[in-house]
């Protein structure tokens, strides 16, 4: 007998699929040599230590040999990338100002009325540059510091040099060392001691020219007992050429701080998502994050929190949607360097039409965390035959006194559960809805609302009980 | 520089956390003690099968060549117990509605390095039950790959380790589910003290085809003194819907509510932390069936913990 299966709409994309004739008013060379750095430099009007930095990092990216685990990346032919891409317009504060069709890009997106409801600053990147960003004046004056990176490196250049790419360096793997060349764009977030922001901040990277890479660069420093929520959005439109994303956040919890740092990643399905992202957290502060990948055609993601004062502690929700044509390999590492510090992975997987999806993670423990905590709980769900979902967690305990669980389970929809809900009256459809979102309910009631809205829009749960 | 590496984990991961692949212990790499190997275990010092109590399932075992089969429908018991052998190897078939319980028990003298493979292949509601035990050697290495290839065939494996003082402990275990309907149990669990350092890696591999399949694995570790490491690597992969897998792994100390229990009843903090691990190893341990063998790996294990926390 056929065995009924729950059919999961793919995510709509109609939506992120407009794409705008590329009217971009400079764009480099395809591929990388030095000319082309020293060419981005000389556009960004970047200092003379920016220039040496990304010198220093394209030499490292070609000392660097690509990764030997997780997907296959061999079909990113660097040579074809287009590194640096400035749209027409000037950065602007009002959305007037900013370019017809951008903005309208941003308004089909729902970024200005979000602003107007719902965030206390935005900042909006288009392909390489920043062509909006705006924050509200109430928490100018209390000193926070929301900016487009390159102003950042003119305004605030001795916080800048202090940071940047201190917590995530070039060396790190062979696309930070890319990064650290050709980065450009991405926000400044700092937030003094004692503030908290209890609005939050958007970033909205969209990335529109085809074959180019985008390689925005996110800092934030919550200085001592402040509080900050942060969303990051990602999308672009649909092209035949492979676009790359290498972006690289960096995230400075101080003492006591709290940082939300929340992402809906919807790339295209041609884009290769090689992102980095890194948080350091001192004495009893702590990071939070909530990661929804649902784009691209590879991705690679893994943030990590490095637990570095005492108390400090980690939250990390996610879910990954792969379908037709992805590879979507996410998950978290913790490292745990100080007493007490503890941890919390939580994450849902789901795979179809063929999409794979992994769940990686590594959770070290050093000799000085004593004390320390870290439950894992992982599950993945596969609506058909086709696809695959894999668990790969590595746990590294270099001490006794700690509580360390991990737990994973892989499955499809049961029976049993479609059985117990048809018996209590309720439509087998229906029934099946039921149990997907509920599926992914543990991550929808960590976003802010708008963003569980949206997070639903992207899943599409249209729920049809037929064929396997 | 390949020949060197004994087992692999079936997906790689980041090179930092050192759990890709194991190699074969330096002193195992030379030439002598590679020819040490099947001879050895054929003089038959120590490498004993006993046979089933049944008798309708009574089989000789050849240890020399280590190759166990089940022809279709038998149960066969083997144990062997290693005990000066430092290169092992056992290749096993179990033939339809077969049972094969193989109990493997590692006493290698504290001094001396060990590298121990099994391979298992069961047919149609074959049986494969595999018991270990790694309690000696400085620096043990060991491989485990179980296919359920039949429809309907069941893994059930069961393993204890002890580490103490500087020993290494590594192990890579994989159960394969090919077949429709296999069942797969892993259940491992260790205990760890002094500067020990052990890693585990268990793969429920689930085929695309082995539909209305299930499996199971848990690793427990007992965490004993500050210096230890322990690193647990529990994969699941999966390329097929229809199956219910789940692995779980739990690492820390002893229950403090179970030790203050034991010690409010008089007993002192060693005497409660040995009772606890050997309560917890007895499952395993029960699975040995000559009793003087398995009082003598219990023996060996409990004056250990007691040495290295005195």
């Amino acid at each position: 007998m056929e065995q009924k299966k729950t059919f999961v709409e793919d995510i709509e994309r109609t939506l992120y699929d407009i794409r705008n004739e590329d009217h971009s008013v400079y764009k480099t060379e395809r591929g990388l040599t030095e000319d082309i750095i020293r060419d981005i430099s000389r556009q960004k009007q970047d200092p003379g230590w920016m220039l040496d930095f990304r010198l220093k990092s394209l030499e490292q990216y070609h000392q660097i040999p690509l990764p030997v685990w997780g997907p296959d990346i061999s079909e990113l032919n660097m040579d074809e990338i287009v590194t640096y891409v400035r749209p027409g317009g000037k950065m602007a504060e009002n959305w007037q100002e900013v370019p017809e069709e951008i903005k309208d890009t941003f308004d089909r997106l729902g970024i200005p009325k979000a602003e107007q409801t719902s965030l206390a600053g935005v900042g909006a990147q288009y392909d390489s540059e920043v062509v909006y960003h705006r924050v509200q004046k109430e928490l100018s004056d209390r000193g926070v510091i929301y900016t487009d990176f390159e102003t950042a490196v003119r305004e605030y250049e001795d916080i800048v040099k202090e940071y940047f790419m201190k917590l995530v360096p070039p060396k790190d793997h062979k696309f930070t060392a890319l990064h650290g060349a050709v980065w450009s764009g991405g926000s400044f977030v700092y937030v003094p001691e004692g503030v908290h922001v209890e609005i939050p901040l958007q970033s909205y990277f969209r990335l529109n020219a085809a074959g180019a890479g985008q390689f925005e660069h996110t800092l934030i420093i919550c200085e001592k007992n402040s509080s900050l929520h942060f969303i990051e959005g990602c999308s672009a439109p649909r092209y035949n050429v492979t676009n790359l994303h290498a972006g690289c956040v960096e995230l400075y919890v101080k003492e006591g701080a709290r940082l939300r740092y929340s992402t809906i990643e919807n790339w295209s399905r041609n884009m290769m998502n090689l992102n980095t992202k890194r948080a350091l957290v001192e004495k009893d502060g702590l990071i939070e994050w909530v990661s929804g990948s649902f784009g691209s055609h590879i991705s690679c993601l893994y943030p990590a929190s490095i637990l570095h004062g005492e108390n400090a502690r980690c939250e990390f929700t996610g879910v990954t949607f792969a379908s037709k044509g992805q590879n979507l390999d996410t998950g978290a590492t913790v490292v745990m360097m100080a007493p007490h510090t503890s941890a919390n992975i939580n994450t849902r997987t789901i795979s179809k039409s063929g999409g794979a999806a992994t769940y990686r993670s590594a959770v070290k423990v050093t000799k000085a965390a004593r004390g320390a905590k870290c439950m894992v709980n992982c599950e993945s769900l596969m609506l058909d035959e086709e696809s695959r979902s894999d668990t790969l967690p590595v746990m590294d305990i270099e001490t006794d006194d700690v509580e360390i669980g991990h737990e994973a389970k892989v499955g499809r929809i049961s029976d049993e559960a479609i059985f117990y809900l048809t018996s209590r009256g309720i439509d087998e459809e229906e029934a099946q809805a039921m149990i997907v979102r509920g599926f992914v309910e543990p991550i929808a009631k960590s976003l802010p609302l708008e963003y569980a809205v949206e997070m639903n829009n992207l899943i599409n749960l249209e729920l049809v009980g037929s064929m396997g | 520089m390949a020949q060197e590496i004994f087992s692999a984990l079936p997906m790689r991961t980041w090179r930092w956390l050192g759990v890709n692949e194991a190699l074969l212990p330096k002193e195992l790499r030379q030439p002598e003690a590679l020819a040490e190997g099947p001879e050895q275990a054929s003089g038959g010092s120590r490498g004993e099968i006993t046979k089933a109590e049944d008798a309708a399932c009574t089989k000789k075992l050849n240890t020399a060549c280590r190759t166990i089969h089940v022809p279709a429908g038998e149960t066969m018991e083997a144990v062997v117990v290693y005990r000066k052998e430092q290169l092992t190897e056992i290749q096993a078939d179990v033939a339809e509605g077969g049972t094969l319980n193989l109990v493997c028990v590692q006493m290698v003298p504290a001094d001396s390095a060990y590298a121990g493979s099994v391979t298992v292949t069961a047919g149609r509601n074959a049986k494969i039950c595999y018991t270990a035990v790694e309690a000696g050697s400085s620096h043990t290495v060991t491989k485990l790959q179980i296919d359920l290839a039949g429809e309907g065939s069941i893994a059930d494996v069961s393993a204890v380790y002890f580490g103490d003082k500087e020993r290494r402990i590594d192990m890579n275990y994989v159960i394969s589910q090919i077949g429709k309907h296999t069942d797969a149990n892993m259940q491992v669990r260790g205990a760890l003290q002094d500067a020990s350092d052990k890693i585990f890696r268990g793969t429920l591999d689930f085929r695309r085809g082995s539909k209305g399949s299930t499996g199971r694995e848990r690793e427990e570790v007992i965490l004993l003194d500050e210096g230890v490491r322990n690193r647990s690597v529990p994969l699941m992969m999966s390329g097929e819907d229809e199956v219910t897998g789940h692995h779980a792994v739990s690492a820390g100390r002893m229950n403090p509510d179970r030790l203050f229990y034991l010690m409010s009843r008089g007993m002192d903090e060693k005497e409660a932390q040995k009772l606890l691990v050997q309560a917890m190893f007895s499952p395993v341990l029960d699975r040995i069936p000559d009793a003087g063998l398995r009082e003598e790996v219990a023996g060996s294990i409990e004056e250990r913990i007691t040495d290295g926390r005195s």
